[in-house]
């Protein structure tokens, strides 16, 4: 077990630098003078040097690469150039916005969307499936933005009942926290849950006509047993490597969310920044968000191992 | 319609006129098929491949999905209950228990996750009462009952650690564990290699002497009927054509299509030898001729022979064949010639 999380991370490490690189490089390509977007009205040549200075702009890419590669294994992201603040405070006050909303939003995400695949996959052919396709195909088509400002309009502005926007730390008021991530995660939430529904569905599809199932049946085993012990744990392999892939679309939604419900967080960060050319910070979160990316897929990986017993013997 | 309730007076599965069809299908895949099995006693179903040998069984154990299938007619009487009539729960308090069933695909009838032990103590745990310690005491017993080697390390063992035949042993072992007054063995070696089949066949004849359950043994293959058969139905395309005691049925077979399949019977050692040799192809669903379905196929077809389905007539006592020609002269014999 531990060997194989070993391993895992030795195939991480070089991943990191080769994204780390590729972004570094992208951003130094990328047209726009950030010398240019520092200066802002003061446009003479001497000011721009001394900017570019005081920045190295000007060292060779490599040189200025290692250098900020150096800094950010000792957690030195860089100071961003448009508040001056540490990029790794910025994403230390930012990041943790982000996490609560994801997890919030991956706990709504399970529950609708696994009980709801499993039962449409029960029940295939059903009106409950019909009905719970059509629920889930309107979920993905239905965009984030639009379901969120209706939300807003209906549950803020007109019933009152939750904040429309901002965001309280769940560490100074856990009960207010819940109350201005709710709507949003929810949004989050309904998304993730109809393509996890989705999945959810053709992988009980496929476990429920396996020979073991049949066999789980012929032991005169009731029907719920066979469908949560013997098929739905099967299931779970795909659902859990399904999951991991849903890191993308869970950020790319969560900036989306967070700019509609205007939380600060994360996506809010990287909006911002890329915006204004705040390099270091871009730099910053895109490392960030890589490290994010690989840790769920190890932590995917090591479910599916504990999940799965023919890796188990195997390693 | 025949009925051989005189050769079995008290018969534990008593099987009347079963007839079903799948609903992608127009005719019928399983078509007023009747048979019945004594207690201790080994009735061999036998026929080509898709003749509906599997789903017969799997529709006296419940285990058809319908739809699909649809049970159109016929009974079932087991325990002096109608299985093709039982609501759900009495069905499955009565499956893996008094009645259980072992398929033909031993590598994957298992379940991957969990471990051999855990998965025969399941169904000891279902029907009796008992602690979880002596379902696993009685998984035990059962390991060793199949002569796996070792069977206390076994226990622990995932399905995948272990071979097909092994894997077939842990599936006799589960599907005896409460003691089943009947067992379908559906070609429980055809996926099998050649000497392991010999195994398999050999443990089911020993425990079934031991334990004396009933078996209905589906196979395609003549040879495993002469070693384990009491009585054969043999089946074509759906329904039975021939029934009798496995002697009188090789020494004097009366339909042609068991002549045919005895002049093809495969060797032991040749598994490609399958039920192939009698030229032509057997009628799919859709396909069916009228009257006599083996009429395409059989050297003494005639006209009367498509008019009406020739019903399975006793020739002798408990020999029974659906064939308007029989009996059949001492001299027929099987050429191959299909006019
Ligand atoms: N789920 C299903 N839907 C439609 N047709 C089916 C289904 N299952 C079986 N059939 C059809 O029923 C017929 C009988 O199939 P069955 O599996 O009982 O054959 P078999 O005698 O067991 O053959 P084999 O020796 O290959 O196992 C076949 O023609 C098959 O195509
Ligand atoms: S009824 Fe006719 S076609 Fe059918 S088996 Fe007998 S002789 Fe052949
Ligand atoms: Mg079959």
């Amino acid at each position: 077990m531990l060997s194989y999380i070993l391993r895992r991370l030795a195939i991480a490490i070089p991943t990191l630098i080769l994204v780390s690189m590729f972004i570094f490089t992208l951003q130094k390509i990328l047209p726009g003078d950030p010398a240019l977007a520092l200066a802002g009205e003061e446009r003479d040549a001497a000011a721009l040097e001394f900017i570019r200075e005081k920045y190295k702009l000007n060292d060779p890419i490599y040189e200025q690469y290692l250098a900020w590669a150096g800094g950010a294994l000792k957690g030195d992201l860089g100071i961003s150039l448009r508040t001056n603040q540490p990029v790794t405070e910025l994403i230390g006050q930012k990041l943790p916005v982000t996490i609560q909303l994801a997890v919030m939003a991956i706990i709504i995400a399970f529950i609708i969307g696994i009980p709801m695949g499993v039962l449409s996959a029960v029940k295939k052919g059903t009106v409950f499936d019909y009905i719970a396709n059509i629920v889930a195909l309107s979920g993905l088509s239905i965009p984030n933005f639009w379901l969120g400002i209706m939300l807003i309009l209906l549950v803020s502005v007109n019933l009152g009942w939750l904040p429309a926007s901002g965001y309280v730390s769940p560490f100074i008021d856990p009960l207010r926290s819940l109350e201005t991530m709710i709507m949003p995660a929810f949004v989050l939430g309904t998304a993730l849950a109809a393509t996890l529904m989705r999945h959810t569905r053709s992988a009980m599809l496929g476990v429920l006509r396996a020979d073991y199932v049949r066999t789980a049946r012929s032991k005169g085993l009731g029907e719920t047993v066979v469908v949560i012990k013997h098929a739905f744990r099967n299931a779970l392999l795909p659902i859990v490597t399904m999951t991991a892939l849903l890191f993308g679309e869970l950020l790319a939604g969560a900036v989306l969310t967070e700019q509609i419900f205007t939380i600060p967080g994360f996506g809010k960060l990287i909006v911002d920044a890329v915006f204004t050319r705040d390099y270091a910070v871009v730099q910053g979160v895109v490392l960030c968000t890589a490290v994010g990316y690989l840790l769920i897929n190890l932590v995917a990986d090591i479910v599916y191992f504990l999940l799965n017993p023919r890796m188990r013997s195997v390693l | 319609m025949h009925s051989d309730a005189d050769s079995n007076p008290s018969p534990l599965l008593a099987v009347d006129n079963l007839t079903l069809r799948f609903s992608s299908a127009s005719g019928n895949v399983v078509d007023g098929v009747s048979f019945s099995v004594s207690p201790g006693e080994t009735l061999c179903i036998v026929g080509e491949s898709g003749c509906g040998k599997s789903v017969t069984a799997l529709s006296l154990m419940g285990l058809l999905p319908m739809p699909p299938a649809q049970i159109t007619a016929g009974s079932a009487m087991f325990d002096g209950k109608d299985l093709l009539r039982m609501p759900r729960r009495e069905m499955a308090a009565i499956r893996g228990n008094r009645m259980a069933m072992i398929f033909q695909e031993p590598m994957t009838s298992l379940n991957p996750a969990y471990r051999i032990g855990d998965q025969i103590a399941e169904v000891v745990l279902r029907h009796r009462p008992v602690t979880r310690k002596q379902a696993r005491a009685r998984a035990l017993e059962m390991l060793d009952r199949v002569k796996i080697p070792a069977a206390v390390k076994r226990l622990d063992d995932y399905p995948h650690q272990l071979s097909g035949g092994m894997r077939q042993r842990v599936m006799i072992a589960m599907a005896l564990a409460n003691d089943p007054a009947l067992l379908i063995a559906d070609e429980p070696t055809t996926a099998l290699d050649v000497t392991i089949q010999a195994q398999i066949l050999q443990l089911i004849r020993t425990l079934q002497e031991e334990t004396g359950t009933a078996l209905i043994m589906i196979t395609h293959d003549l040879g495993v009927v002469a070693e384990v058969g009491d009585r054969v139905a043999v089946m074509y395309a759906g329904r039975i054509v021939e029934q009798g005691s496995v002697d009188d049925v090789f020494i004097d077979p009366q339909h042609p299509y068991t002549l045919g399949l005895m002049s093809s019977i495969p060797s032991l050692s040749k598994r490609e030898g399958r039920l192939t040799t009698i030229p032509g192809m057997v009628p799919t669903v859709d396909t069916m001729p009228p009257g006599c379905r083996f009429a395409p196929r059989c050297p003494f077809a005639g006209a009367e022979c498509k008019a009406a389905v020739p019903p399975l007539t006793d020739l002798s006592p408990g020999h029974a064949a659906a064939c308007i020609r029989a009996p059949l002269e001492a001299e027929a014999h099987f050429d191959g010639a299909v006019a």
